[in-house]
């Protein structure tokens, strides 16, 4: 049988035929430009398995020394996920206009970055996506020359095992994953011998969320019931948090939402699993005359939870990888890491911020001290890792049967 | 052959060519794609969907696999199918029993308010529905307007599937109205005159007359409305968020950029096609008897 994947020929006659256009063909032809993969492609990075990527020839990093160019430089991010002040600092540095595009999940950004259609420079994925990300060649190496403020961050994040030698990412945030509530609607998580069992409690059905991320929700699904795997393949274990999900579903009808860091202190919700940058920026949507005390938040103190960090990285298909660079040196520097962290509530994971300081810095409320991240935690935490594709696949299926509210 | 008569036989496919041309480019070749989505393959490493043009080469899992989690033990796609139908029918009435005095009212009995009226009834156009529903969302909120109206305190927002169906009333109310009054507006005077003139009573003229006028009229505006609820989504994910009030929408919304499950979007969306079909074909006979009848 002949092969029906795509070539360009096929494709341009197509996409002629049914009138789809010139803008839509050349998308389709910047997708057959990638290197043709198969799954076995696809090396999978964990701590057990520290991976560096090796660079192609026709994948080199900018050369030394080169000047800016005149811009745009476009960034690509979730939104009011970068301080407009630092952004508007760069511009004033270098005398260029930064574009901010942004996505609701990586899923989708991924699939845009793929067509070409946009020149995006830089993209702020999670360290789950790297593998793919280097294996279709759509991330560019760094040039070390251009980031000497790497020096700033924590060393884990100077030869991570996802990308050892940083030669493709810098990171941007550290984050942990736990339960945020309010303490004048629900009683005190933390001293339940499971917090993680405050989100299938009836009596608080109908002011209960849960992340709208699969991995992230199913994981602590699988922790609550002792899965510590949670990147686990065991076909028991994803019935385990299958029957968790509906649990859930039948005990108190979550929201499954992203809007937690609004919805929390406007009351809407009363406990909901959160993210940690998310509880520190809900101190900002509290009603006019509300106590930030209200809000609290918990996380395993010895650091047996979910903790991640999202990532800069430079396109291959940007137009500007020396400004790119130079925006990621901006953003390591101290100063604007921590302007950056003022305005989004998340840590950067810099080494001039002490983690036992922030209340004492006036970064965090005293009452929220639970969402600093600890760099301790990235040696002894659970880790959201890359699944391969049967695996991704599987765990899609029971979060798709969860959503669809069957 | 006449210059003339040649003139006529060109004349139909030429005024026909720009609607044709239309339906090419904005129905079929739309449609070709979600199918080469639906029936095609998946890319190795992404797993987003690689359309396949040539039939030939189609395949059919991604198809079968909606299909077969619809009913049955493993049917968990079952509930937010027949959830929709619940939704769009209940919500589809309910704009009925309000658009339909509204519409009537100022199609034949407002007078000189008419114009004010009709302005007054496009005025939600002028806004869009994304930012109706989230006016509503503040009102609905615990701390909003509503609960501090009514007495107790009700979580309004917490996945209650009156709150959905009352959030798609609102929202499309307005595009059953406009048809409806469009419709009403051009009902013959003369045939209620002349039933009142036979010694019908008002009540009587409107039920045996300008009931059974109107009926393609309200067909036509019930599917106006049907269609595009069929296919929301944000009104369950703004007024509620669980998955308890998932429609078919919220699949289509969750699938389509789902690594490895775009294609069941596409299958979804033939779904709905399919169930949108049933009603048109309803109307296109009932408009094409009530013109023989004519």
């Amino acid at each position: 049988m002949a092969d029906p994947r795509l070539d360009r020929r096929s494709v341009l006659r197509t996409a002629a035929l049914l009138g789809l256009g010139i803008p839509a063909a050349a998308s389709l032809l910047q997708a057959c430009g990638r290197p043709e993969l198969t799954a076995s492609d696809l090396r999978i990075a964990s701590p057990d398995d520290p991976v560096r990527w090796t660079i192609q020839d026709d994948n080199q990093p900018i050369a030394d020394g080169l000047s800016p160019e005149s811009g745009p430089l476009i960034l690509y991010n979730y939104a009011d996920y970068v301080a407009p002040g630092v952004v508007k600092a760069f511009e004033k540095q270098y005398g260029v206009e930064v574009k901010i595009s942004t996505f609701n999940d990586t899923d989708e950004a991924v699939q845009k970055i793929r067509t070409g259609s946009v020149p995006y420079d830089i993209y702020f994925p999670s360290y789950d996506q790297i593998s793919r990300l280097v294996a279709a060649e759509l991330v560019q190496p760094l040039n070390h020359t251009y980031l000497s403020n790497i020096e700033n961050v924590w060393p884990t994040f100077q030869n991570p095992w996802y990308d050892q030698g940083w030669q493709f990412t810098v990171p941007y945030t550290v984050y942990s994953t736990g339960i945020g509530w309010r303490d004048d609607q629900v009683g005190d998580v933390a001293t339940l011998d499971n917090p993680y069992d405050v989100l299938w409690d009836e009596q608080y059905a109908g002011s209960t969320a849960i992340i709208d991320d699969w991995h992230t929700a199913m994981a602590m699904v699988g922790l609550r019931a002792g899965i510590t795997d949670v990147n686990t393949d065991s076909a028991r274990d994803l019935r385990t948090i299958s029957d968790g999900l509906s649990a859930i579903s039948d005990a108190t009808q979550p929201k499954v939402t992203v809007s937690m860091y609004s919805d929390l202190p406007g009351g809407q919700l009363g406990v909901s699993q959160m993210w940690s940058g998310d509880i520190v920026n809900a101190q900002y949507y509290l009603p006019k005359g509300q106590s930030v005390d209200v809000l609290r938040y918990w996380f395993p103190e010895d650091g047996k939870g979910l903790v991640d960090n999202d990532l800069m990285v430079v396109l291959k298909d940007g137009r500007c990888p020396v400004l790119a660079h130079l925006f990621i040196q901006h953003m390591l520097d101290e100063k604007n890491a921590l302007r950056n962290f003022g305005f989004i509530g998340y840590q950067p994971p810099q080494r001039v911020l002490d983690t036992d300081r922030l209340v004492a810095d006036g970064y965090l409320p005293e009452n929220l001290a639970t969402a600093a991240v600890k760099q301790e935690w990235f040696d002894s935490s659970y880790r959201l890792l890359e699944l391969d594709v049967a695996n991704d696949q599987a765990w899609h299926q029971v979060w798709q049967q969860f959503k669809a509210g069957g | 052959m006449s210059t003339e008569d040649r003139g006529n036989r060109f004349l139909g496919p030429v005024l026909a060519l720009p609607g044709i041309v239309w339906l090419l480019v904005f129905f079929l070749a739309p449609l070709y794609v979600v199918l080469a989505v639906v029936f095609g393959g998946l890319d190795p490493i992404f797993r987003t969907a690689v359309p396949i043009w040539n039939p030939a080469y189609w395949d059919t899992t991604q198809m079968r696999y909606v299909l077969e989690h619809i009913v049955g033990p493993t049917g968990f796609f079952g509930p937010a199918l027949l959830r929709t139908a619940v939704y769009v029918v209940t919500a589809s009435l309910l704009c009925l029993v309000i658009a339909f005095p509204i519409a009537y009212y100022v199609a034949r009995l407002a007078g000189r308010w008419r114009g004010l009226l009709l302005a007054l009834l496009i005025a939600p156009f002028w806004i869009s529905y994304m930012m109706r529903m989230l006016a509503w969302v503040n009102l609905l909120a615990n701390d909003g307007l509503v609960n501090r109206i009514l007495p107790g305190q009700v979580d309004w927002l917490s996945g209650r599937s009156e709150v959905v169906v009352l959030g798609l009333v609102y929202g499309y109310v307005p595009y059953m109205i406009i048809p409806l009054y469009a419709g009403l507006d051009r009902l013959p005077q003369s045939l209620v005159e002349a039933a009142r003139d036979l010694g019908a009573s008002r009540t009587s003229a409107f039920f045996r007359v300008t009931m059974p006028m109107c009926r393609p009229i309200v067909v036509a505006s019930v599917l106006l409305t049907c269609l595009p609820m069929l296919g929301d989504y944000y009104t369950s994910d703004l007024l509620s968020g669980s998955p308890q009030t998932s429609m078919v929408g919220n699949l289509i919304n969750e699938t389509v950029l789902t690594p490895g499950q775009t294609g069941q979007a596409g299958a979804f969306v033939l779904l709905v096609l399919l169930v949108s079909l049933l009603p048109m074909i309803y109307y296109v006979r009932s408009v094409s008897r009530d013109e023989a009848g004519l």
